[in-house]
């Protein structure tokens, strides 16, 4: 089973690279074109469908410090195939490399025991979730900025500040009393 | 200026910049009955206000449920008020709690009603594509033995008759459209936190032409400070349904399992999903006895587990469901979303259209559906 290690090659010199998970496939390509532009380092993005990776690449890949998760609310599937994607990961990357994206959280067919369950899977592993929009420039361009904010980190462009620092700040909760219901 | 006069005036200014301070707030909404549209949250206990609050949480259905019985409704229920709320599709909608509504003045809100529905016509708003010469006849009628527990208003069923334009003087005027009101199993919490004058029938079910429905949802909005809102029926609440209708298949055949999935490709895909009634009670059937062996384990009363379906049997179901037809098919529904769910006891649909056609299972379709209601009523 090819799981994905966060040490075990070298990291280059000022770059970040980043790997967006996404079942759908559509959000990550905007987010891509967005996370490229940046100046102030070299970002690698590279995309997938779910893990693990093929192993023909494995050579070939740089080492990732950073893995988005890309969730959308309105199929069951995009959910599922995350949480399966998440056994290939090794646990070094849950300690501030991995962070969850949810788009249409607003979304009124969104039934809520949907989200309540992305949440709870990003608290039970420590990892900070993040709500985008995708449909306007405006939501991708927000989105990006705040990946990259965590993926700079990760990556160890900002001094004095660690992946598991910023993880232990920005990590998902869940209210006590979210499997209460509302009725008795 | 007198040195004196002016003294008073800034303590006056004083005390009032500092007789309001910001945590006070929710202490007032609770006991004050000012607001009138309630907010459903402010019931709960004191533990809301002091640690999280439930705001972004408590917006679930009931994890389990009672089974549906068969209810014998003939019997409580006038069978002619009856008949006219089976075999309809009805469009639903919530309400929020309705300022001093009587079911003791009926009439008189027949006859407000009908005055409205005329006034407006005359101010030229378009309510029929016919003659000027229709005029309208409302009533408004009580459909008593519905109501489950004590804390339930009584169901109101509203009609609106007219002739047909180039009907003859004797014949009788046919209900164009038709709407009723109620609430069945509210939450008891909520229902008795309303203020004195407040009734709460979240539930409102319409049937006819829209505009007919917008004049009588402006008239109760004027009359009574009430708002409505369209009410979707949710992927979960369309599993409930699902199941429970499913689960009576011994007592009333369903004959038939029906789902329409669309996939969200292009151009649209839409599956039309049938499953024949023995084969989707013998799948529901070996799920509930998978739970019943877990339960054994632990323990539990007999009763009770005969009797609560949880949502997990329900999502296990639905799970066996997609997974069968992934095996056959290749597609994986669960990339899709589901729009309408329909068997011999009814039809729902995500819109918001519902359908009883078996009056037995009346009461626990409009249960899910009133709770359904009541956490969608905004704050």
């Amino acid at each position: 089973m090819s799981v994905l290690n966060p040490f075990s090659k070298l990291p280059g010199l000022n770059t970040a690279n980043i790997l967006l998970v996404e079942s759908e496939e559509q959000f990550q390509q905007s987010l891509a074109d967005a996370l490229v532009e940046e100046t102030a380092a070299t970002v690698n993005v590279r995309l997938a469908k779910s893990l693990p990776l093929p192993l023909e690449n494995e050579e070939d890949r740089p080492r990732i410090d950073l893995v988005a998760f890309i969730i959308n609310l309105t199929s069951e599937l995009s959910f599922q195939s995350a949480e399966a994607s998440l056994k290939f990961l090794d646990p070094g990357y849950f300690l501030g490399k991995v962070c969850f994206m949810v788009t249409n959280a607003r979304n009124t067919a969104v039934p809520t025991e949907r989200l309540d369950a992305v949440r709870k899977l990003a608290a039970s592993l420590h990892c900070p979730l993040l709500f985008a929009e995708d449909q306007t420039p405006d939501g991708v361009t927000n989105a990006t900025e705040r990946l990259l904010s965590i993926l700079k980190v990760a990556a160890g462009l900002v001094p004095m500040t660690t992946a598991l620092y910023l993880s232990s700040l920005t990590r998902c909760t869940v209210p006590p009393d979210i499997d209460q219901p509302s009725f008795d | 200026m007198p040195p004196g006069a002016d003294t008073p005036e800034m303590e006056r200014h004083q005390n009032s910049v500092t007789r309001t301070p910001l945590n006070s707030v929710v202490v007032q909404r609770r006991s004050k009955s000012k607001s009138y549209r309630l907010s459903y949250r402010s019931c709960l206990g004191a533990t809301s206000r002091l640690c999280f609050t439930p705001a972004l949480t408590a917006r679930r259905l009931n994890t389990s449920r009672r089974a549906p019985k068969s209810h014998n409704i003939t019997e409580k229920v006038n069978p002619e008020k009856l008949a006219l709320l089976v075999k309809t599709e009805w469009q639903l909608s919530y309400v929020s709690p309705l300022y001093q509504f009587r079911h003791t003045q009926l009439k008189s809100y027949s006859r407000q009603l009908s005055a409205f529905i005329a006034a407006e016509k005359q101010q030229g708003l378009a309510v029929e594509v016919e003659g000027p010469q229709k005029t309208f006849r409302v009533s408004f009628s009580l459909v008593q033995g519905m109501a489950e527990s004590d804390d339930d208003a009584e169901t109101v069923l509203i009609q609106i008759h007219s002739k047909p334009l180039f009907a003859r003087q004797d014949e009788p005027q046919r209900p164009v459209w038709s709407g009723w009101l109620t609430c069945i199993n509210g939450n008891p919490d909520y229902l008795r936190s309303l203020p004195k004058d407040f009734i709460c029938l979240p539930l409102f079910g319409s049937s006819g032409a829209e505009a007919l429905t917008t004049l009588v949802k402006s008239w109760f909005q004027q009359f009574f400070d009430c708002c409505f809102g369209p009410l979707e029926i949710s992927h979960t609440c369309l599993q409930w349904l699902m199941a429970l209708w499913t689960n009576c298949h011994t007592e009333s055949s369903i004959q038939h399992l029906k789902m329409i999935w669309t996939l969200p490709v292009v151009p649209p895909l839409q599956v039309t999903y049938t499953v024949n009634s023995e084969d989707a009670w013998e799948l529901w059937s070996s799920v509930r006895k998978e739970k019943e062996k877990e339960n054994k384990a632990g323990e539990m009363a007999k009763d009770e587990e005969e009797n609560s379906i949880d949502i997990e049997e329900v999502t296990g179901f639905m799970q066996g469901l997609k997974s069968h037809f992934y095996r056959h098919f290749r597609l994986d529904l669960s990339a899709g979303s589901l729009d309408q769910v329909s068997t011999a006891l009814g039809s729902a649909k995500y819109k918001g259209r519902i359908k009883i056609s078996n009056s037995r299972y009346m009461i626990t379709t409009l249960t899910l559906l009133t709770e359904c209601a009541l956490l969608k009523m905004p704050i």
